[in-house]
Order: C-alpha cells, then sequence, then structure tokens
C-alpha cells in the first residue's frame, strides 16, 4: 500500500531569538531587514546568523532558512 | 552589499562609518580602532604589564583577545562575585576562554572574602550596582598594585561611555564629567586605567567576538534592572539609527572641546590618604569597601 502523500519540504522560515530561547516561524520573508521589522529589532542591535555566517539587512532569505537573532546588549 | 575593502561579500554594515565589511577585513578594523585608540591616548606600550578586567562577557573577552593578538604582556583577573544565577557561568566563560588563549588568569571569589553580592544586597540600603562597581574598582587596584601591573585595562565600549557621559550631562555632575575618559593616569596609589575598546560599539564588540571565534557569556545579572544607564543606552541607540556615528562624535567631541570646560576652576586637590584598616587610597579615614566590610560582619 503506497501513501499517496509526498514528504513535504518545510518552506517556512524558521528563527530563533537568543537570548530568550524562543523560536518564531513565518510564511514569508524576503531579506533580513524585513525579519527584523517582522520581529520589531533594528540592525545594529542584533546578530543575524544563518549555517554560522553572519548576515546583513540587505540579504535575501531562502525558503527553508534557519535563522538565530542575537541581541548583541550587555545585561549588566 | 559589498565590502568596502575588498569588494567579496561583506558580512557586517556599519552604517556609522558608512561601510561593510568582509570577515577578514572586519577583523582588521577592528584591530585598528583598537591600535587607534591605544596610540591617540597613550594608553599602553608592549613594556607595561597589563591587568584585564574579565568578566566572561563580550566585551572583555574581545579587549583580551585583541591586546594578546597584538602582542601585548596582559594578565585577567575575574572577580566571583557570588550571585547564584550569573556567576558560575561567568567564570566558566573566563575559565575557558583564558585557557584556550593560553592568558594567565586570577579569579578572586567575593564570597570567601564575606562580600558576596547575594549577602550584600540583603544587608545595604545603596543600589547594589553602586556597590557592586565599587567593590570591583577596588579590587582591581589593589590587585593591580599590589602585583605590579602598571596598567589596568577594562572593557568599557562606545555605548558605555557615551551613556556615562549622558547621564553625567543630564545631572551636570561636574566631578565627574572632568574625570570621564578613555584612559585616568596613574596617581596616589591608584594604577592607570585604560579603556581600549571606547571606539567600539557593542555591536561592533558582539561581531568581533563572532568573527574570531569568542564564545562569550549572556547570563545577564538578576539584580542590574533597576541600572539607569540602559535608559541612556537606548535613547543614543535611537539616535543612533537616525544620525549614524552621532555616538562616536559626541564622545570624541567630549574629549577634544567639552572635557577642559569641567576641569576644576581652583587647584583645590581632594587629599587622598591610605584607608586605617587597608591602605587604599581614600578621602576619608576608612575606605568604602573596608566600611562595606564592617557593615557585614
Amino acid at each position: 500500500m503506497h501513501s499517496t502523500q509526498e514528504k513535504r519540504y518545510d518552506y517556512r522560515i524558521t528563527v530563533s531569538l537568543e537570548p530568550e530561547n524562543q523560536t518564531l516561524v513565518f510564511d514569508r520573508l524576503k531579506t533580513v531587514l524585513q525579519l527584523l521589522n517582522r520581529i520589531g529589532r533594528k540592525p545594529g542591535r542584533v546578530l543575524v546568523i544563518r549555517d554560522g555566517q553572519l548576515l546583513t539587512p540587505d540579504l535575501i532569505l531562502a525558503p527553508g532558512d534557519k535563522i538565530l537573532v542575537r541581541d548583541v546588549g550587555s545585561k549588566g | 552589499m559589498k565590502c568596502t575593502r575588498c569588494k567579496i561579500p561583506a558580512v557586517v554594515a556599519l552604517p556609522s562609518h558608512n561601510a561593510a565589511f568582509c570577515k577578514d577585513c572586519y577583523l582588521l578594523f577592528a584591530q585598528r580602532l583598537v591600535e587607534r585608540a591605544i596610540k591617540e591616548h597613550q594608553m599602553c606600550d608592549h613594556a607595561d604589564r597589563i591587568l584585564v578586567a574579565i568578566s566572561g562577557g563580550k566585551d572583555s573577552l574581545a579587549l583580551s583577545w585583541q591586546l594578546k593578538t597584538l602582542g601585548y604582556d596582559i594578565s585577567g583577573l575575574h572577580i566571583d562575585l557570588g550571585i547564584p544565577e550569573s556567576s558560575p557561568i561567568a567564570r566558566q566563560y573566563s575559565e575557558r576562554f583564558c585557557d584556550k588563549y593560553e592568558i594567565p588568569l586570577h579569579v578572586l571569589q567575593m564570597t570567601d572574602l564575606h562580600l558576596s553580592m547575594k549577602e550584600v544586597k540583603k544587608r545595604v540600603k545603596r543600589p547594589i550596582c553602586s556597590v557592586c562597581g565599587q567593590v570591583k574598582r577596588y579590587f582591581f587596584n589593589k590587585f593591580a598594585v599590589e602585583n605590579q601591573f602598571s596598567v589596568v585595562a577594562t572593557g568599557h565600549n562606545l555605548d558605555d561611555e557615551t551613556s556615562r557621559l549622558l547621564a553625567n550631562v543630564m545631572r551636570w555632575d561636574m566631578d565627574y564629567l572632568h574625570d570621564l575618559g578613555p584612559v585616568m593616569p596613574a596617581k596616589k596609589g591608584f594604577a592607570k586605567k585604560i579603556k581600549p575598546l571606547f571606539r567600539l560599539s557593542e555591536f561592533e564588540t558582539a561581531n568581533l567576538c563572532f568573527l574570531a571565534g569568542i564564545d562569550y557569556g549572556y547570563a545577564p545579572c538578576p539584580y542590574s534592572s533597576k541600572a539607569s544607564f540602559p535608559v541612556y543606552k537606548n535613547l543614543l541607540l535611537d539616535l543612533e539609527d537616525i544620525q549614524p556615528g552621532r555616538k562616536i562624535h559626541f564622545y570624541d567631541g567630549f574629549l577634544k572641546r567639552g572635557r577642559k570646560g569641567f576641569m576644576p576652576m581652583d587647584d583645590e586637590d581632594i587629599t587622598v590618604h591610605p584607608c586605617v584598616e587597608c591602605g587604599y587610597p581614600t578621602s576619608t579615614g576608612q575606605c568604602g569597601v573596608c566600611r562595606l566590610r564592617s557593615t557585614m560582619s
């Protein structure tokens, strides 16, 4: 018996926030700047990391990307 | 976005410098900011024995890494503040980092000296951040003087310095304003203090850590929520978003043109004597930390 369901590729973009340890999922995001606007962060206050590499705000995101957004502010 | 220097894809965008950099060019850029700060303000040279205040956070580790990379003779001092929620994590990061980069690390444990911040907070009415700062300054200076270090280096960055400047301007606090700057010369029992990261913002030191592969801790101090400096820091960050480069111009302008206006009008200098208990320089008979110790015992 064959399953009629094919394996689905996850096109959503997963965003992990540090230090909150929170994960958000977005259906459509074009650029890093758009992502930051959606989560209420500003470019000079966070590091945006994909596959161990830093991303600049103009960079285009791809479906299925896993992004880490790390706050750079000292908390004492 | 391309690297301003070598035109390959950039990994860091810096509107305040109207530039973007790839990894290698960013590391060079950060190094040059530190070298410029050291040279411009005659902070130290390669003959100095430098004691770096290492907290385990990004700024102190970035500073230690950069000074070590530049060939300075550095050792670290970590003060374990005895705060259960954050001190063990901070200490682990400090020890791991110094081990990896072969930097001698000294650790002073405040619990052993009956000055753990957890206990101090219960007994003292002053804001805990103020007491903690006083205790750290005391032990960094004392350790440096007693162990023949010629310079104490701290990881204060541009955001720390400009928020402190703005806070003191808002209070027109003349004494603090005339003392504010990236170098405090050695005098009367105080070691020379330097802040070689003052040209780098928090964002820039975070990028430096990431690109240099420095693993830093960000366990926040549970007692710092009432500190006032973050308010000024956020105001300046908002201003920087609208006017990139404003923070460094504010600070540089103060050092070049503003600070001299806050120098004491007369030659009157506060008389400093050795503390009757510990010998630390103080303007009263007993220094602040010895008074704190009396309160704690």
